[in-house]
């Protein structure tokens, strides 16, 4: 028994470990595998994914997180998530493309509207001016300002971190001109009418922080990206998206060890060389990826804890929480023709003052923010004949959480459900609640849970515009407090999503793989 | 075309200032460190992966059946039980004669027992004549000993966002326990719904929750009713329906169409009761059935290759970094061969449902009875199969996570 226990322990050294089979974990893996390295991944749950999965109930399979995968592009026009998965890592997916970009609906009295928007840059300024009579030329010229940004941070990328200054501020002086605002500071530069800027920043949820503390830089980006690459979900779920990463890093050598969670980032004179995992493996490694936050690993993993420089806890201390999410499931036995739904995604929202809608993540009520995804819409076998899936997102202030005890956790959560419930059903004109056969509600809760996230949440640090993609991209030298450690996910300095997400984790990967050839490793 | 926020130079300048600011920022905050989040805590509270239990008691229900109450380890990390909505089951977690086994239990004490210092949990288990598991509990489990079990599990419980408020549960011999969480939760107020209790027993001397279920019903007449149905050759019993459970029996007692209908036995008892639920024309959405752990003979299923029924193949295993090499029955689930070899593999529900032993299925064939396949899409897709239903039809080779 004994013998048996010992012989399943990991004893083997490795190039490189990467904590937790995130997105960014496992793009990071699959990029060290395709390239020769000696990787281990290590996940504490017994699935790949973190918040990129599937879970069944009933006759139903239910996408855990996936609204829209930003900059996958089609086949003959790549973005750079198909681009990495296909051309650097060898990995084709059945992808879907999503029929429309979103139907927003705004509830409250006074502010009612109910407009669908297609991507495609063209396309979407044209039916923002048929919406929005008179807004062509300051929402083209905003759009022409994403794209800028699309290029400048394109540029950036190529140049390794060391751009000309000359170039920047030639070609891409708009960028660095709105680096430092809010996405409601450069909208009103560009003198957009209010009307047309609730269409421009539906989906601000996508993201978290309002429009008033949002930086312009990542929603530009997203914004440009979505326009131009539209949006595809895996046919299968996020999960084929998980699983074919998984397969592709065993095929490469790679070595996939779920169940099994990192407890310690072994460190020596300030740098990683090995790491104690939750099943009593210690793991020698002079490199370490890691898919958890700062947050997580500076309080919690690191070893000796005295190694932590004080600079790095202020950082984490510094820097502004994520939101957590709540989504309600549903399996109903009508199909969405029978139900009168349209669309894949609606935004139901009170209204567009996303300061105003944020606060509303701050009680144990239903918040007056709904990201809907109709997935029978995009798929339609994606459920059994006769029935479809819907499923609703809303985000919370984690903290807000903090005080329901295990005895009342199913009656606040259903609560809540049941409002959220309600206010879909009067936004859409649909009876829902008749119709359901699968439900599940998930809450901060469950996202703790499942990834370990640190208070829950879905997404990681806020990009305010101080600490947004480029600030955390000129400071990477500043926080980086250990040699051989990496962050990748939706921590990382790329934030948060999961394009953005998943790409940190070949970047993690480019850097640690500049090291092991630096440290004499012989790669492909 | 040039965009200017607030003038060319302030928005340079605040492109510059992007680094200081940052650097300020956090130099200005506080080094301290945080522990476990709130929101973990209360994850941890609710969903243990590892509960540390001693058995506190043990009760003679019937001839067959034993409860056995379990409170927390207080020399143990975990310290409190984990609440859970009636209905819900542990995965107990035995050594029996020195190989680690698992095996999914209901809770037949209700949520509201969990709770404070003398917080319990009851399982009640009749015992199988030919069953080593139960049997082992039976002769082994006294007051004092240790148990290790999963949080709560499952999906059977009442769920007022889909579930209607009047509750038609079918039982079936021992599948009684989950329903007599629920009967306690109901009587108690914690659970907000009417139970009619439709209970099969095929001895009249062996039904277990006899007593205590007409208790609960003469308490709260207007929420619990109790309707015993014998299946006996012979019974001296008069306050009881002779035979099955039959659909002229539910529409006699049930509120048909207002119902949601929770089935819960043994096996041959789901055969009979679909056929019978099946006439009443109801939606899916109002039949809830709980999973019933191990096939009793999966030889007999149609789709089962008969020629290799009694064949035993070569299971590979890969855990961690090591293979084993071990014999695999075709009738008994990849879950059971892997255990044999006491590899300790994780499981939960047995049934097919959880995913909890998900494995990837490297080589060779198995075969998995498509009412049990609870596996998603893409897991089919890429090979992999839960173990708990899948039965070798080959040598095979499988790599397992690790158990806890």
């Amino acid at each position: 028994m004994a013998e048996r226990t010992a012989q399943r322990q990991l004893q083997r050294a490795y190039d490189c470990v990467v904590v937790g089979a995130g997105n960014g974990g496992l793009a990071a893996a699959a990029q060290l595998a395709v390239k020769g390295a000696d990787v281990l991944l290590l996940e504490r749950h017994n699935l790949p994914g973190g918040f990129a999965t599937s879970f069944r109930r009933g006759r139903f399979e239910f996408e855990v997180s996936l609204h829209q995968f930003c900059d996958v592009g089609s086949p003959t026009s790549k973005g750079g998530v198909r681009q990495f998965l296909e051309d650097d890592l060898g990995v084709y997916l059945d992808w879907v493309e999503i029929p429309e970009a979103f139907r927003m609906i705004l509830t409250d009295p006074g502010q009612e509207m109910d407009v669908t928007m297609p991507y495609g840059v063209e396309q979407f300024i044209a039916a923002v001016e048929k919406e929005v009579p008179g807004s062509r030329a300051s929402v083209t010229k905003y759009v022409e300002l994403c794209r800028e940004i699309i290029e400048a941070l394109t540029y950036l990328g190529e140049s390794k971190g060391n751009p000309d200054r000359r170039v920047l501020m030639k070609k891409y002086a708009n960028f660095l001109k709105t680096c430092a605002y809010t996405a409601d500071q450069v909208a009103e530069a560009l003198g957009i009418p209010e009307r047309a800027l609730k269409i421009l920043h539906a989906q601000w949820c996508y993201i978290g922080p309002p429009t008033s503390r949002l930086n312009f830089t990542i929603y530009g980006a997203m914004l440009y990206k979505f326009l131009t690459t539209s949006a595809y979900i895996p046919r299968q779920r996020s999960h084929e998206f998980a699983l074919a990463l998984d397969a592709r890093i065993r095929e490469k050598g790679g070595h996939v060890e779920y169940n099994t969670g990192v407890d310690e980032i072994l460190t020596k004179n300030g740098r990683v060389v090995g790491v104690v995992t939750s099943k009593g493996d210690r793991i020698e490694t002079g490199h370490v990826i890691s898919n958890a936050s700062p947050t997580l690993v500076y309080n919690h993993l690191m070893s000796p804890k005295s190694a932590v420089p004080q600079a790095a806890l202020r950082s984490c201390n510094a820097r502004v929480g994520g939101t957590s999410a709540m989504v309600v499931y549903l399996g109903l036995d009508a199909t969405l023709q029978e139900l009168g739904i349209n669309e894949y995604s609606y935004f139901v929202y009170g209204n567009m003052d996303t300061t105003a809608m944020y606060e509303t993540f701050n009680t144990l009520a239903a918040p007056k923010v709904q990201a809907v995804m109709c997935l029978n819409n995009a798929i339609p076998d994606c459920s059994p004949p006769g029935t479809s899936i819907v499923s609703t997102t809303t985000l919370f202030r984690p903290e807000v959480w903090k005080d329901v005890s295990p005895r009342d956790y199913v009656k606040v959560k259903n609560a809540i459900a049941a409002d959220l419930i309600a206010d879909l059903e009067r936004a859409l004109e649909v009876p829902l609640s008749k119709h359901i056969e699968e439900i599940e509600v998930a809450t901060p809760e469950t996202y703790a849970r499942y990834t370990g996230s640190f208070n829950g949440v879905i997404y990681g640090y806020e990009p305010e515009p101080w600490d947004s993609l480029i600030p955390r991209m000129m400071m990477m030298g500043d926080d980086k407090h250990f040699e051989g450690l990496e962050f990748c996910g939706g921590f990382a300095f790329r934030c948060h999503g999961y394009s953005s997400s998943f790409m940190s984790g070949q970047i993690a990967a480019l850097l640690t793989l500049r090291d092991l050839i630096e440290e004499g490793k012989a790669l492909q | 075309m040039k965009v200017r926020v607030r003038g060319y130079v302030r928005d340079m300048l605040a492109f510059r200032n992007l680094v200081p600011k940052r650097k300020k920022r956090i130099a200005s905050s506080p080094a301290s460190a945080v522990g476990v989040d709130p929101i973990n805590q209360l994850a941890r509270r609710l969903h243990p992966g590892i509960q540390h239990l001693v058995v506190a008691g043990v009760r003679d229900e019937t001839r067959t059946t034993k409860t056995f109450k379990l409170v927390a380890d207080p020399n143990s990390p975990t310290r409190e039980l984990a609440y859970f909505r009636a209905g819900q089951y542990l995965s107990l977690k035995v050594e029996v004669n020195g190989v680690r086994v698992t095996r999914p239990y209901s809770i037949s004490s209700a949520p509201f027992e969990t709770l404070g210092d003398d917080g319990f949990y009851e399982v009640t288990v009749r015992r199988r004549k030919d069953g080593f598991f139960t049997t082992s509990i039976w002769e082994n489990w006294k007051v004092g000993t240790k148990v290790r079990s999963s949080g709560p599990c499952g999906a059977f419980y009442h769920e007022p966002l889909r579930d209607a408020a009047k509750i038609v549960g079918l039982a079936g011999g021992s599948g009684i326990t989950p329903f007599r969480s629920m009967a306690r939760a109901i009587a108690r107020g914690e659970l907000e719904a009417e139970l009619l209790l439709l209970y099969g027993s095929s001895d009249d001397d062996d039904v277990v929750f006899e007593a205590e279920l007409s208790q609960l019903a003469r308490k709260t007449p207007d929420k619990i009713r109790v309707v015993h149905v014998s299946s006996a050759a012979r019974t001296s019993r008069k306050d009881c329906e002779r035979g099955f459970i039959t659909a002229d029996l539910i529409r006699k007692y049930a509120d048909v169409g207002n119902s949601s209908f929770f089935v819960c036995g043994p096996q041959r008892m789901y055969q009979f009761v679909d056929a019978q639920l099946a006439t009443l024309d109801l939606p899916r959405k109002r039949i809830r059935r709980e999973v019933f752990g191990e096939l009793d003979d999966v030889t007999r299923l149609a789709g089962f290759p008969r020629e290799v029924a009694g064949s035993t193949f070569s299971l590979k295993a890969n855990v961690g970094e090591v293979a084993v090499e071990v014999p695999a029955k075709a009738a008994e689930t990849v879950l059971v061969a892997l255990e044999r070899a006491n590899l300790a593999p994780p499981s939960e529900c047995r049934s097919g449902e959880c995913g909890f032993c998900r494995a990837l299925l490297v080589s060779g064939d198995v075969y998995i009875a498509p009412d049990n396949d609870g596996r998603r899409a893409a897991d089919k897709r890429f090979g992999y199969v839960h173990p708990c239903v899948s039965y070798p039809i080959t040598n095979i080779e499988v790599t397992i996570p690790r158990g806890a």
